[in-house]
């Protein structure tokens, strides 16, 4: 990966991961296993002069936006061909087609070898433009603007902030063989960032998407590293005696809260990034584990058996008072993250037997069951807090799924080969607007 | 030392003779054989009370070490009634003080009256405690690190894949632990000890039924440098 170095400031994460990392093997696909109970209708026509390359703007934006389950795609109908610009479109024809949004544009090519591409997403029955943005770029950044438009149109049309340009990491397992994958958030163009014969757990993205905190048990115990997923270099964080596990990145990236043993049982630590200025946060007897922080950085809600069971609580990140705790439902809730507005966290809950996803709401201490599997962990919440990704089972093979926030829709992800798991979602990226 | 000169001696003279004849040869080196088992005897008595006084004062240094043990044992129970139960040791002492001089294969010896041999504690479902039937093994492991301190071990607790990776990583740890305590409140120096975690990262049986599920519910103990 190394000799990529000097290629990276230029350009984005998406582009330096596509340059610097070796391909992996299989490639994800994404199965949509539901749907919104009310989705908005969107018609998406093909860009003029998108033919002339692999990655085909109007299909990527198409495919994400059905993705998350909230639109219905309308059909393009026979006329040709397509209008590529406001002046060209023939409201009524669109009408009578039953178009209600229409999205169109063009890729032209520009005389220094980079691309303009232009699009725009009319209403139909008012005849004005909701959106339109002109995008300058170098070819093989066509499938993150794609990305990026998705996005746009999912914010206009819904409200909420797009994750279609974002990207996931997890863990492959291949026979003996552990791959740390990082890809784009649709599945597609899957990079290996860390390869070993020994386990990989707990890969959590830093808050401004550079590195990656993961635990490798490559030294014949578990690790915690700090790998940079730009440029490749990795350093130690935690590697005392005991165990070292379950990184958590501060909202500001610049503390991790991990889990060490130390001093006897499993407790949980603050530290600087880089491994120094350590300091113990919980002192019980039981096991304290899985630290997530709160998004205002004030506090962390973490796993502990102190009252028996396995159970979450919520304590101050300067230490002051005694941790209160917040899961009372059964005896077996663990794995606490987040949302990003700090006003739920999903975690992993037991019942009869089954492991999985729910969402609990901070004041009201509302639960809510999201999934249905067998073995369902490892819940992450997509930065808009619209979706879940986490880790499940099928047949005794390892695969990713996702849920929204609401539990409607759900997507399945699979690799061609191997068992995939301990997804966890990176951040919004390239300062949006 | 003296023996060796002496038979010396005796061989140079006996060479000197050599020239009587080949009757008298014959009678002179059925003399020498005569003389040469009889020191050899001597040899070997003189030896084995060696060896019977150093067995004596091997076992007499592990009785005390063993009532040692029981001392602080009993200490520490007293101190923290929640650490999980240690039986006192019992019937050790005799058989055992015939120590090897490589202890990699004195850990190997497969024979079965040979608990070195064994190196993993099994639990019950989300126990961490050492059961009765184990005690055994990590009692002779103890007292094993305790005869070789320049030894250590690495304790790697393991679970069954159901739940949280953290969160069996962190059970597997106390599983790990439970036997580093009990390694150390019977004597041995922490420092030999390191008590890790594999959660259930690496199970020994994949299936998902309660015999898999029961093989993965262990510790082992790994000897640091142990030759392949």
């Amino acid at each position: 990966m190394k000799k990529f170095l000097s290629m990276i400031s230029a350009v984005s994460l998406a582009l330096a991961l596509t340059a610097a990392s070796l391909p992996a093997r299989a490639q994800l696909s994404i199965e949509i296993v539901g749907g919104g109970a009310s989705q908005i209708p969107i018609t998406i026509l093909p860009l003029a002069g998108e033919d002339r390359y692999t990655q085909k703007i109007s299909e990527i934006v198409s495919a994400d936006l059905l993705r998350s389950g909230l639109f219905r795609l309308g059909g393009v109908g026979a006329a040709r061909p397509f209008p590529s610009d406001t002046s060209e479109v023939d409201y009524r024809h669109w009408r009578n087609e039953g178009a209600q949004t229409l999205v169109l544009g063009r890729v032209l090519d520009r005389p220094d070898g980079s691309v303009e591409v232009r699009f725009r997403v009319l209403d139909v029955g008012k005849q004005t433009q909701l959106l339109g943005y002109s995008f300058n770029i170098a070819v093989p950044q066509l499938r993150l603007t794609a990305h990026r438009i998705a996005d746009l149109i999912y914010e206009k049309l819904t409200g909420d902030v797009g994750v279609f340009a974002t990207k996931i990491a997890y863990v492959v397992k291949t026979g003996e063989v552990f791959e740390l994958q990082v890809a784009d958030a649709d599945g597609y163009n899957p990079q290996v960032v860390h390869r070993y014969r020994e386990p990989i757990i707990s890969p959590q993205w830093s808050p401004d998407g550079t590195r990656i905190a993961y635990v490798s048990f490559e030294q014949k115990k578990p690790i915690v590293y700090v790998l940079n997923v730009f440029d490749g270099t990795r350093r130690v964080v935690a590697s005392f005696e005991g165990s070292n596990s379950a990184p958590a990145w501060s909202p500001d990236g610049r503390r991790l809260a991990v889990t060490l043993t130390k001093d006897g049982s499993s407790q949980i630590y603050l530290m600087n990034a880089d491994g120094t200025g350590l300091t113990r946060l919980t002192y019980s007897q039981s096991i304290d584990t899985e630290p997530n922080f709160s998004p205002d950085g004030r506090h962390i809600l973490f796993t502990s058996d102190r009252a028996g069971s396995p159970q979450i609580y919520r304590a101050r990140i300067d230490g002051v008072g005694e941790p209160e705790r917040v899961t009372f439902g059964g005896g077996y809730n663990v794995t606490p993250r987040h949302t990003p507005d700090g006003k739920a966290f999903v975690f992993v809950t037991r019942t009869e037997g089954r492991y999985n996803v729910a969402i609990q709401n901070i004041a009201s201490r509302q639960v809510q069951i999201l999934t249905a599997g067998q073995m369902d962990q490892s819940p992450t919440v997509a930065p808009n807090g619209k979706m879940i990704l986490y880790a499940s089972e099928t047949r005794g093979r390892g695969i990713l799924a996702a849920v929204s926030s609401d539990g409607r829709i759900k997507q399945r992800i699979t690799a061609q080969a191997g068992d995939i798991r301990e997804p966890t979602w990176g951040p919004l990226t390239n300062n949006r607007r | 030392m003296k023996n060796a000169v002496l038979a010396l001696c005796l061989s140079f003279f006996l060479a000197a003779c050599a020239s009587q004849g080949q009757r008298a040869e014959i009678e002179q080196r059925d003399l020498f054989d005569q003389q040469q088992q009889e020191q050899q005897r001597e040899l070997a008595r003189q030896a084995e009370e060696e060896r019977q006084a150093q067995i004596l004062q091997e076992q007499e240094e592990l009785r005390r070490q063993l009532e040692e043990q029981q001392r602080r044992q009993q200490e520490q129970a007293r101190a923290q009634e929640e650490q999980p139960v240690i039986q006192p040791i019992t019937g050790a002492g005799e058989s055992d003080a015939r120590l090897a001089t490589d202890p990699w294969s004195q850990l190997r010896d497969p024979s079965p009256g040979n608990p070195l041999s064994q190196r993993s504690v099994y639990y019950e479902f989300d126990r961490y405690d050492i059961s009765d039937r184990y005690m055994p093994l990590v009692e002779a492991h103890a007292k094993f690190l305790m005869q070789h301190p320049e030894l250590r071990v690495v304790v790697q607790g393991n679970c069954d894949d159901r739940g949280s990776r953290e969160y069996n990583l962190a059970l597997g740890q106390r599983r790990a632990e439970s036997v580093k305590r009990a390694m150390v409140l019977l004597g041995v120096n922490d420092r030999q000890v390191e008590s890790v975690s594999f959660g259930a990262e690496k199970p020994v049986a994949d299936g998902t039924d309660e015999a898999s599920w029961a093989q993965n519910r262990r510790s082992d103990i790994v000897y640091l440098n142990e030759p392949e």
